[in-house]
């Protein structure tokens, strides 16, 4: 079963991990710190290797950026915006190391983890294999901490992996077979953390702390045990602890509530750019936090110098109105999803002949050729957006031209002609074709009614449908009722986003083109089949289907990033060909405003949750303020370009 | 009196246990739990959710026990002084109300003072002046500001306070105040930003008080008592304060009542648009996330309160009022 033949592959970033690193310099505003012997000197701070990271443009070190948010929540997105990771995605989606200063990867499943020497937590302790052994052992094979075992990423059917710790810089896990999801996983925006403080948080284990001490502090918190206290402060992701230490460029300052939260550099930082200089550029990152409602207005009033988050596409007019006032500038970048909005026939719909229709390639491809969706594209995007089936998007290493245009262009003639095949080719008074047993086609298409979005674009489709004989409805309900619905088969066809992912590269597991999660609105019940090992839902009967989970699996096996490659152009085309879901247009451009004092923020980017992190795989830590704005004008459009 | 005290006491009792009850069942009416809403959140932006991390707070927190189970929970933590725990914040509820009540005090205290200074000589002044070319004209204000709905005054002022005088919008005090501690600079602040919302949220009170004061004040006028000490020559200020005005004042007093509540839960809607730090807001996003604790405390608090209020207005208008007795048709 298992191969011998070990393929090693080092994933070394060329470039940062071979440069020599130059001399560092101090940074300004930590000086006085050093020299009242609070901080160590620079040289002591970072890694005896950093990460030399090489910004678009050489910044200064200084300034403050400023952030709306509409929580207190919101802590958790400067986790995200700061991206630093074991391994992390480049602007080009590949993956580097990052806190890591390499992973070595034998047979897909074998991970050898070594960390950069001397690096260390922003309190200044160094970061070794003690704080992976204290986070493996301690919190998630600790049933009080994680009474829900391992993370789904670390066991591959089922199976744990082995887990070792050689020395204080190495760690390796290894698993009986391939383990694809894992580097991906680390690379998260909402990261698997397979690392924690273990020096800040032994304080609060039940195993290495002084009982009446620990209980003092659980009463104290207002908790109501020791597990509770621990998973509370552990909020690495959460990012509501000013007191746990963090790898991350910039560390909370501020402890909740709060209406304003500062986060300060993190003197211990592990990149440096090529002049010496530690990263990150900014000093302080403050976090006002105002109704999401009012955000808008705040950014436009100039209040904010990077704002992407709680911007909507239609209040693009309205900031771009206030851009010379205000000093700042409007950008839009692309978002990902497969599609913005996407149609889901339900093929596990409970209704017999509904059914037996939905599953007719014949009668979806009908359903998109008779969609216009470059008066969608016209009327609702004004024209920005790029039209096409449900698929990856043109930036996707996978992307071809023929799995977005495919079964795409509006065609109302075609989509009569296909529909009277299938032999709908009785027509009610109203001009309304029947169905098999006589009842009009009457589509309801049912969705969460969170958005006016999803029913102007309902409304541009109802018009184009009963050129061809459909008549269509939209039904908004309740997100709660609206998922019960559709789980219970009750839904013919349902309106919500596309694909997550719209710019998935081949390790990425393809897990949103194969039916797996109920969530998968075209096929709800196959997906509860996969979901709950066969105990619920129904079996996929589909050639197509079975197919899609066939390759899935595959890829699960796969060694090679060839082989994966294959595997998803296969499934793409799949999707490609049966339309499982109708998309309508994607990459609905989201309105970035920037300060026209920040600096290598850039142009043209991708907004987008994984890959992407929003800010974070353009590197945040890079961005600079300029003291004066006059001189960043200038050199804003030299930005840096997405690819 | 002192029987009346304890017999107003006992009966707050069943009056709260009530009221707790309807709290609880109405946070829990809405499809879903907090962690449900949460979860639906983080998706609608696109982000991952750790499902292990919301299985253990559920049982931590006990969502897979029976309602009554909860809601004895909730009680029984409420009578030990203990508001629960805000998922939505992570911290105890009493961490998360102590803070902004100070700021909702000023708010509401300076309302409070803002609508009597204007209300009373206002209203005042258009009773003994009555259907004069004055009286009409601050009718009229008084209709305007009955009339407008305050977020839409609130929302102009805003815009104008930001763009002819350069005042942040929303907020209580310029954002670099934020996590400093009382200072001069910061109380100027403070008062520049807070005079948008006081006018905003007193503004329809103010407009009430003053039709009331007025209509209450002709009432008494025209009495035949002081017509009577007109006659005898009393001063005409003296004869106006030193009776009808008391007379007028009654309603006011049993506004008490719910004046209380009002100071600590601030104008809600104002203060969401306006982004005010205060209470009102907290609730919103407390009920409409189904925080459950932070909302049921909170809402369990002003319901306190209102209680309170009404028996010490009502107490107060026994003191002040000689006529008031304390049981109907045993003194004739």
């Amino acid at each position: 079963m298992r191969r011998l033949a070990v393929l090693a592959i080092a994933l070394l970033a060329a470039a940062a991990a071979h440069a020599e690193a130059p001399a560092v310099k101090e940074t300004p505003s930590l000086a006085a710190q050093v020299k009242g012997g609070e901080l160590p000197p620079v040289e002591k701070r970072v890694p005896s290797a950093p990460l030399v990271t090489q910004p678009t443009e050489m910044g200064k070190p200084g300034g403050e950026l400023r952030l709306l948010m509409a929580g207190a929540k919101d802590t958790r997105l400067m986790v995200v915006y700061g991206y630093a990771r074991l391994m992390r995605y480049t602007p080009a989606y590949e993956l580097e190391p990052d806190l890591a200063q390499s992973i070595d990867v034998e047979d897909g499943r074998r991970y050898t983890i070594h960390l950069r020497p001397g690096h260390k937590w922003s309190d200044g302790v160094p970061f070794t294999s003690e704080d992976f052994r204290y986070w493996y052992e301690d919190i998630a094979s600790n049933p009080k901490l994680s009474p829900s075992g391992l993370p789904e990423a670390l066991l591959i059917e089922g199976e744990k992996p082995k887990v070792e710790f050689p020395d204080a810089l190495t760690i390796r896990y290894t698993w009986p077979r391939p383990n694809p999801l894992f580097l991906p996983a680390l690379a998260g925006p909402y990261p698997l953390f397979i690392y924690a403080p273990a020096h800040y948080l032994k304080q609060f284990h039940a195993k290495y702390a002084d009982p009446k001490v620990l209980a003092a502090r659980v009463s104290e918190a207002g908790v109501r045990n020791w597990a509770a206290l621990h998973n509370k402060l552990d909020a690495q992701y959460r990012n509501d602890n000013p007191d746990l230490p963090t790898l991350e460029p910039w560390v909370l300052k501020t402890r909740p509530p709060s209406d304003r939260f500062i986060f300060a550099r993190n003197p211990f930082f592990h990149r440096i750019d090529p002049a010496g200089v530690q990263l990150p550029y900014i000093d302080q990152v403050t976090m006002a936090i105002a109704d999401a409602k009012i955000i808008p207005a705040k950014t436009g009033a100039g209040e904010s110098d990077l704002q992407a988050r709680y911007l909507r596409f239609d209040n693009y007019t309205f900031l771009k109105e206030a851009e010379s006032r205000n000093n700042y500038s409007v950008r839009l970048w692309r978002t990902a999803p497969g599609s913005q909005l996407a149609l889901y026939p339900d093929l596990t719909v409970s209704d017999p002949v509904w059914r037996e229709l939905m599953r007719d390639v014949r009668f979806r491809r009908a359903l998109s050729l008779a969609t216009n969706r470059h008066k969608i594209n016209q009327v609702i995007y004004y024209g920005l957006a790029i039209e096409g089936q449900n698929t990856v998007l043109p930036k996707s290493p996978l992307y071809q031209a023929k799995f977005r245009e495919e079964w795409a262009k509006f065609d109302a003639k075609a989509a009569n002609k296909l529909l009277d095949e299938i032999g709908l080719t009785q027509r009610n008074d109203d001009g309304i074709r029947l169905l098999s047993d006589g009842r009009p086609l009457q589509i309801v298409i049912e969705n969460a009614g969170e958005s006016t979005e999803q029913s102007d674009n309902l409304e541009l489709i109802r018009d184009d449908w009963r050129d061809v004989g459909i008549e269509l409805f939209s039904k908004p309900s309740q997100l709660k009722v609206f998922h019960m619905r559709a789980f219970a088969g009750e839904t013919v066809m349902s309106i919500d986003k596309g694909f997550e992912n719209g710019l998935p590269t081949a390790d990425m597991p393809p897990l949103e083109l194969a039916p797996v999660s109920q969530q998968q609105l075209e096929w709800p019940k196959w997906g509860q089949y996969y979901e709950t090992k066969h105990q619920a839902g129904e079996a996929p009967d589909m050639p197509a289907a079975q197919k899609l989970l066939a390759l899935l699996r595959q890829w699960f096996d796969s060694k090679t990033h060839d082989e994966r490659r294959q595997i998803w152009e296969e499934m793409l085309e799949i999707h490609a060909d049966q339309v499982f879901t109708i998309g309508l247009v994607a990459g609905v451009p989201q309105p970035v405003v920037v300060s026209n004092r920040l600096h290598n923020v850039p142009v043209e980017g991708v907004y987008n949750w994984d890959p992407g992190a929003h800010f974070g795989i353009y590197h945040t830590e890079t961005f600079w303020m300029a003291p004066d704005a006059s001189t960043a004008a200038s050199d804003a459009p030299n930005g840096k370009k997405a690819e | 009196m002192f029987g009346y005290i304890v017999h107003r006491l006992l009966i707050m009792i069943p009056t709260l246990l009530v009221i707790s009850i309807v709290i609880f069942t109405i946070i829990q009416l809405p499809p879903g739990d907090y962690f449900s809403t949460y979860v639906a959140e983080l998706q609608s932006q696109g982000e991952a959710v750790d499902l292990q991390k919301i299985a253990f707070l559920k049982a931590q927190y006990g969502f897979d026990k029976p309602v009554w189970e909860q809601y004895l929970y909730w009680v029984a933590g409420l009578l030990h002084g203990d508001m629960g725990y805000s998922f939505e914040y992570n911290l105890p509820v009493r961490d998360i109300v102590g803070d902004k009540l100070l700021l909702t005090f000023i708010v509401s205290f300076a309302t409070v003072v803002f609508t009597y200074l204007v209300a009373f000589p206002i209203g005042i002044y258009s009773a003994t002046h009555q259907y004069s070319w004055s009286d009409h004209t601050l009718t009229f204000l008084g209709f305007l500001g009955l009339a407008t709905p305050n977020f839409l005054l609130a929302l102009v002022l805003l815009y104008v306070a930001n763009v002819y005088f350069g005042i942040s919008i929303g907020g209580l005090m310029d954002p670099r105040y934020l996590d400093e501690p009382w200072s001069w600079g910061k109380l100027v602040s403070v008062l520049q930003h807070l005079w948008i919302p006081v006018v905003v949220i007193g503004l329809s009170g103010t407009a009430g008080m003053i039709r009331r004061l007025r209509a209450n004040l002709l009432d008494e006028l025209h009495k035949q008592y002081v017509v009577t000490a007109r006659a005898k020559g009393l001063p005409p200020f003296r004869a106006l304060m030193k009776y009808p005005l008391r007379m007028a004042l009654n309603p006011f007093i049993s506004d008490i009542g719910s004046l209380l509540p009002h100071i600590i839960s601030g104008a809600a809607v104002v203060s969401v648009v306006m982004s005010l730090p205060t209470t009102g807001p907290m609730l919103l996003d407390a009920l409409r996330s189904q925080d459950m604790y932070l909302a049921g405390s909170f809402l369990m608090f002003l319901a306190f309160l209102t209680v309170i209020g009404v028996f010490l207005s009502d107490l107060a208008l026994a003191a002040l009022d000689p006529r008031i007795r304390l049981r109907g048709g045993v003194t004739r």
